[in-house]
């Protein structure tokens, strides 16, 4: 059952890794129903500015 | 019944429809990319769900949503793609001519435009043929930056492939259906609501194509030598930043990709690691980031771009 519990674990994670930035851009595009537009954008210049010097 | 007791029918099975297990992550990639279309859409058309009260609240969403829905357009089509373009990711060649379609689509591209795009710049590498590279000032080095993001898409793109797709004889008829199958589904948000498709599906695309595969295209060969005897691993440069290649499907190991071009995306940090040796005695480019940040320095002033001729800490000649 552990086992199967850390699988599960890996392989979520590796999907959610690997799609990191379409998962990422649907949490900020539909976050604005939460936190309004301007946040987002915030978020997004943040994002690109951290992309920018980090990656 | 197999001698490993059914494991290896099962597995085969599970993954009939995929050519490689690994292939469920492109599918997942681009599917969520439409998603992400879809829900700015969605937004735009109910403007009160998301905050929208006037003119500049609907410019901030608009603004919001062009950059990511670019930057991720960018990645699905000149990664994710890319990846299909090399070895197809379905079993059935219906499911990956169609799926092609509605892949490249919403980067603005016909699959079979992109294809051919692509196969120009591996047979013809760094050559005076390979027209998808920067071109090359008096001393042999590249164009700025700025200028070859600005005008390689869709402006010299498409003069060569007008030249040698639409006016080929033998080519042409192809190119037009393909055409005429990408117009159709590109045209469906124009259909939706002209303007929203202006701001939510053209802008993104050129900024995925301007800023994200342009920048991508450039830093990958940026101050590298046509492959020769003398200088086998020079044609690339690599980029190892873990972040970077877990979620760009291993583009950064770029040498090797295009010295083994069939191999998986998903099999070439075992590849790099197998040729680390004949990578460094041979002198090749490692940085120890992606492109994002090799963007950054080739983009700025010349202390900048000095720093991006700096060689990954591991891969010195001792």
């Amino acid at each position: 059952m552990k086992r199967r519990a850390r699988t599960f674990v890996s392989n979520a994670g590796l999907v959610m890794g690997r799609s990191f930035c379409p998962f990422l851009a649907i949490a900020i595009i539909a976050g604005a129903m939460l936190w309004g537009p301007w946040v987002s954008l915030g978020i997004t210049v943040l994002a690109f500015v951290t992309a920018m010097r980090y990656v | 019944m197999s001698r490993d007791g059914g494991t290896a029918p099962v597995e085969s099975d599970r993954w009939h429809i995929l050519s490689h297990p690994q292939d469920l992550h492109c599918v997942i990639f681009h599917m969520a990319c439409l998603v992400a279309y879809a829900s700015a859409f969605w937004f735009y058309k109910h403007p009160k769900l998301v905050g929208i009260t006037g003119q500049w609240s609907r410019a901030a969403f608009v603004a919001t949503s062009a950059i990511l829905l670019g930057w991720i357009s960018g990645i699905n089509v000149g990664v994710n793609f890319h990846n299909h373009s090399h070895r197809r990711i379905f079993t059935s060649p219906f499911m990956n001519r169609w799926f092609g379609r509605f892949w490249t689509f919403s980067c603005a591209w016909p699959s079979f435009f992109w294809e051919y795009t692509h196969t120009v710049h591996h047979a013809k590498l760094l050559g005076n043929e390979d027209w998808t590279l920067p071109q090359r000032n008096a001393d042999g080095s590249f164009e700025s930056f700025q200028r070859y993001v600005l005008e390689h898409w869709p402006w010299r793109y498409m003069v060569h492939l007008r030249k040698e797709l639409i006016s080929h004889p033998t080519l042409r008829r192809k190119a037009l259906s393909e055409f005429a199958i990408f117009a159709a589904l590109w045209s469906i948000p124009f259909c939706i609501d002209p303007i929203m498709a202006m701001w939510l599906w053209v802008l993104p695309q050129w900024f995925g194509n301007v800023w994200v595969m342009g920048p991508g295209m450039y830093v990958q060969h940026v101050g590298c030598v046509r492959k020769t005897p003398e200088r086998p691993v020079s044609h690339s440069n690599i980029f190892l930043l873990k972040f970077f290649n877990t979620t760009m499907f291993n583009i950064g190991y770029h040498l090797e990709h295009h010295d083994n071009p069939k191999v998986h995306w998903s099999e070439l940090p075992e590849l790099h690691e197998r040729l680390k040796k004949e990578l460094i005695d041979g002198g090749a480019h490692v940085l120890p980031y992606g492109y994002y940040y090799a963007s950054f320095l080739l983009a700025g002033d010349a202390e900048r771009k000095t720093r991006f001729g700096d060689q990954h800490a591991d891969y010195t000649k001792t």
